[in-house]
């Protein structure tokens, strides 16, 4: 054999081999060059944190904007852009436009504007966000609004298939980001507001076709269980969920309604092979009409990305009555839990709750506040892991028509899907909080497709005898359940973090700033972008530059009360008064704008 | 001794930066562009906009610190957010009393400058 055939046989075996494992996708082997920023959270493990360290806390202070990009559209903007070698792909909410940004000169490449029926806004329940696309094997993945999946070539963005996985008709939307775990793409529904049932689904990323689907609620094949099998956190240890474990938690036929949605930040774990996610409130928001633990909803779920089999499940909020989502990002990390090396799950829910579990197990580790007003529970009991609910703040006991004051967190929780970041390099996480109670009055409600199924008025006010802030940004120890530092601000932080090599942690804030902060939580440096921030902050490398991006334009859940035609004050989601003057305001559209330190 | 009187000078100042904080006029110059870029266009994109929005800035600076103006102006803003999110800067005081307070001064700042309130 001479040489050269050699070398010919040598890629075609190479070649062969890579088709052995042709059902991976180069999304993690992408996610592991940091100038790339090839999912949403960063990688697979939801970190949101990257290696670079060009800006570093010594120089943070000298960013400058390099360039900036507008979307052309008003509203809110979550989620932020990807960047795959020298293109920049980036989403905008309602119509979800996608552009293909050249990093060289920052001219489109190409546009891709779906056309979508408008009667959708009026069913989301909370603006039109977006929260960012996927990238897999050439192809930017979108999950539209009104629920339909699209996937593009990512060279020219012609349409390659798309796959419907909800119907708007009966409240079904979709703002969440397409996940790419190894060769699938999972994907989520939103609308708990609307009495829609949870569920993801689990697509082949070259035809949309749907291998599996799991609800939240509902009998144990559709959950995709097994009674035996599937364990949960129960009297101090793990023990199987049993038959019927959904079914048996609520009244008749209500798990038909049941919510439990899953439009948060999944991530997935190669070794384990496992994809961890959260449910949504159940529905209605008012509890005396749903009796019962309302199982799987506001639960931690665990399954097997193969089969969707749930190995463990944990309902950290059984029978909400506050309308704390489980849906935040899971965090996987492994770090030392109480003095021991654990294979950690962190969650940060919305009920003010810090979580820390074990992923392979499911066992229980740590739940703690991480905020210390958080008071509609004492604690949670670590043998039933079930919270302890404080009396005169269940919404239940009160009953409808009483309102129930001074509830904190707020129904936006102590923080809402804006993503923590885990650094590696410290041990620890950086968390965007809401420091906000609240008013909250339930009501009896009929349902009808495709209306709120909501149920309750809220109102809302900076945390009591405090630093008279809405908001803070923490830093986290998940093995103790420990604050370790706070830095207040005056508005809730909903925007995403980063944390980098540099030992700078990146966060927005509404007023519209970027700050970059030390591992102290020492502000090294702010800049007022054009509007208020509650997308994520994003960090990438182009021809040897560290960048700094994040998108700008708070929509917040503007212009709900006007599309859904609701006229009196409270009506939906404690939609008061105000946004009749909508039109009168000069809302700037939504901008990505982007940092670089200067040349020297 | 000249510079322990500077010194003297600056404790002074900070022991004064309190009451002095309000006619601090640190508006970087991005911030006053931005504000009357935003007014012109309310107001038509008219070139005599260009001065009387100036003059709006201007005096809103004397009248507070650039952080303050910033939460100040974004609370108001952010009350015509339908929904839980625009809810929180409806409701809660804090929010309510920077809002109210801003347009207080806004609007003394537009009579002044001769800009009708849109």
């Amino acid at each position: 054999m001479s040489l050269q055939s050699r070398l010919i046989c040598l890629s075609a075996c190479l070649a062969l081999a890579g088709t052995a494992f042709a059902a991976d996708t180069d999304t993690e082997r992408l996610t592991k060059d940091p100038k790339n920023w090839a999912m949403q959270a960063g990688n697979l493990s939801n970190h949101r944190y990257s290696e670079l360290k060009q800006i570093t806390s010594k120089n943070a202070k000298n960013l400058t904007v390099a360039w900036t990009f507008s979307t052309g559209v008003l509203r809110g903007h979550e989620g932020g852009p990807l960047v795959i070698g020298d293109t920049m792909y980036l989403h905008s909410p309602f119509p979800n436009k996608v552009f293909a940004i050249a990093l060289e000169d920052q001219s489109i490449r190409w546009k891709y504007e779906p056309k979508q029926d408008p009667t959708v806004i009026p069913v989301m329940c909370c603006d039109t966000v977006n929260r960012g696309l996927a990238y897999a094997n050439g192809k930017i993945f979108l999950q539209q609004a009104d629920t339909t999946l699209v996937a593009l070539d990512a060279k020219t963005g012609n349409e390659l298939w798309k796959n419907k996985v909800g119907d708007p008709k009966l409240g079904e939307t979709t703002t969440n980001t397409p996940h790419i775990f190894k060769d699938k793409l999972l994907t989520g529904i939103s609308g708990g507001e609307f009495g829609v049932r949870g569920r993801i689904t689990a697509h082949d990323i070259n035809t949309g076709k749907v291998l599996w689907k799991a609800y939240s609620t509902g009998p144990d094949n559709e959950l995709i269980v097994d009674p035996n099998k599937t364990m949960t956190w129960t009297d101090g240890k793990m023990a199987p969920i049993g038959a019927n474990s959904s079914l048996k938690t609520w009244q008749g036929d209500q798990w038909k309604l049941g919510g439990g949605t899953t439009w948060g930040w999944y991530s997935y774990d190669p070794e384990l092979n496992m994809v961890y996610y959260g449910t949504g409130n159940p529905s209605t928001w008012n509890p005396r009409q749903r009796p019962g633990d309302n199982k799987w909803s506001m639960t931690i779920f665990a399954r097997d990305l193969d089969t969707g089999m749930a190995k463990w499940v944990y309902q950290m909020t059984p029978h909400d009555e506050w309308d704390y989502d489980g849906v935040n990002e899971m965090i996987l990390a492994d770090i030392k839990v109480k003095g021991k090396p654990r294979k950690a799950l962190v969650h940060f829910d919305r009920n003010g709750f810090a979580y820390t579990m074990d992923r392979v197990s499911g066992e229980l580790l740590v739940a703690e506040k991480y905020d210390p007003v958080v008071n509609w529970a004492t604690h949670v009991d670590m043998k039933s892991g079930r919270p302890q609910v404080v009396a005169k703040y269940s919404t239940d006991k009160n009953g409808p028509d009483v309102n129930t004051k001074g509830v904190c967190p707020s129904a936006l929780g102590t923080k809402d899907q804006q993503p923590a970041s885990y650094s590696p390099r410290t041990g620890l996480f950086y968390v965007p909080t809401n420091h906000v109670c609240m008013d909250y009055e339930p009501f009896q409600i009929e349902y009808t497709a495709g209306q709120p199924y909501v149920g309750s008025t809220l109102s809302m006010y900076a945390a009591p005898n405090s630093h008279g802030g809405m908001g803070n940004f923490i830093a986290w120890d998940a093995g103790t359940g420990k604050m370790v530092w706070t830095k207040p601000e005056r508005f809730s932080v909903w925007s995403g973090a980063l944390s980098t090599a540099g030992d700078v942690v990146f966060y927005g804030t509404l007023e519209g700033y970027l700050k970059a902060v030390d591992l102290n939580g020492k502000e090294l440096w702010k800049f007022k972008t054009p509007s208020g921030i509650i997308g994520n902050v994003t960090t990438w490398e182009y021809k040897g530059k560290q960048y700094v991006g994040v998108l700008s334009g708070i929509g917040g859940w503007a212009g709900i009360g006007l599309a859904a035609g609701l006229s009196k004050g409270n009506e939906g989601l404690g939609a008061v008064g105000g946004y009749k003057d909508l039109a009168k305001y000069t809302e700037l559209g939504g901008v990505l704008t982007v940092f670089a330190l200067p040349d020297r | 001794m000249k510079p322990s009187r500077l010194l003297t000078l600056a404790v002074l100042a900070a022991a004064s930066a309190v009451p002095l904080a309000a006619h601090a006029d640190d508006f970087p110059t991005s911030g006053r562009v931005e504000y009357v870029l935003e007014c012109m266009q309310k107001h038509d994109s008219k070139y005599e906009y260009l001065y009387k929005c100036s003059c709006v800035v201007d005096r809103i600076a004397k009248a507070m610190r650039y952080d303050d103006y910033v939460a100040m102006s974004m609370a108001l803003r952010n009350q015509a957010l339908a929904g839980e999110r625009g809810g929180l800067f409806r409701d809660a005081a804090a929010a309510k009393d920077m809002a109210g307070k801003y347009k207080e001064i806004q609007a003394e700042a537009n009579k002044a400058c001769a800009v009708p309130q849109r």
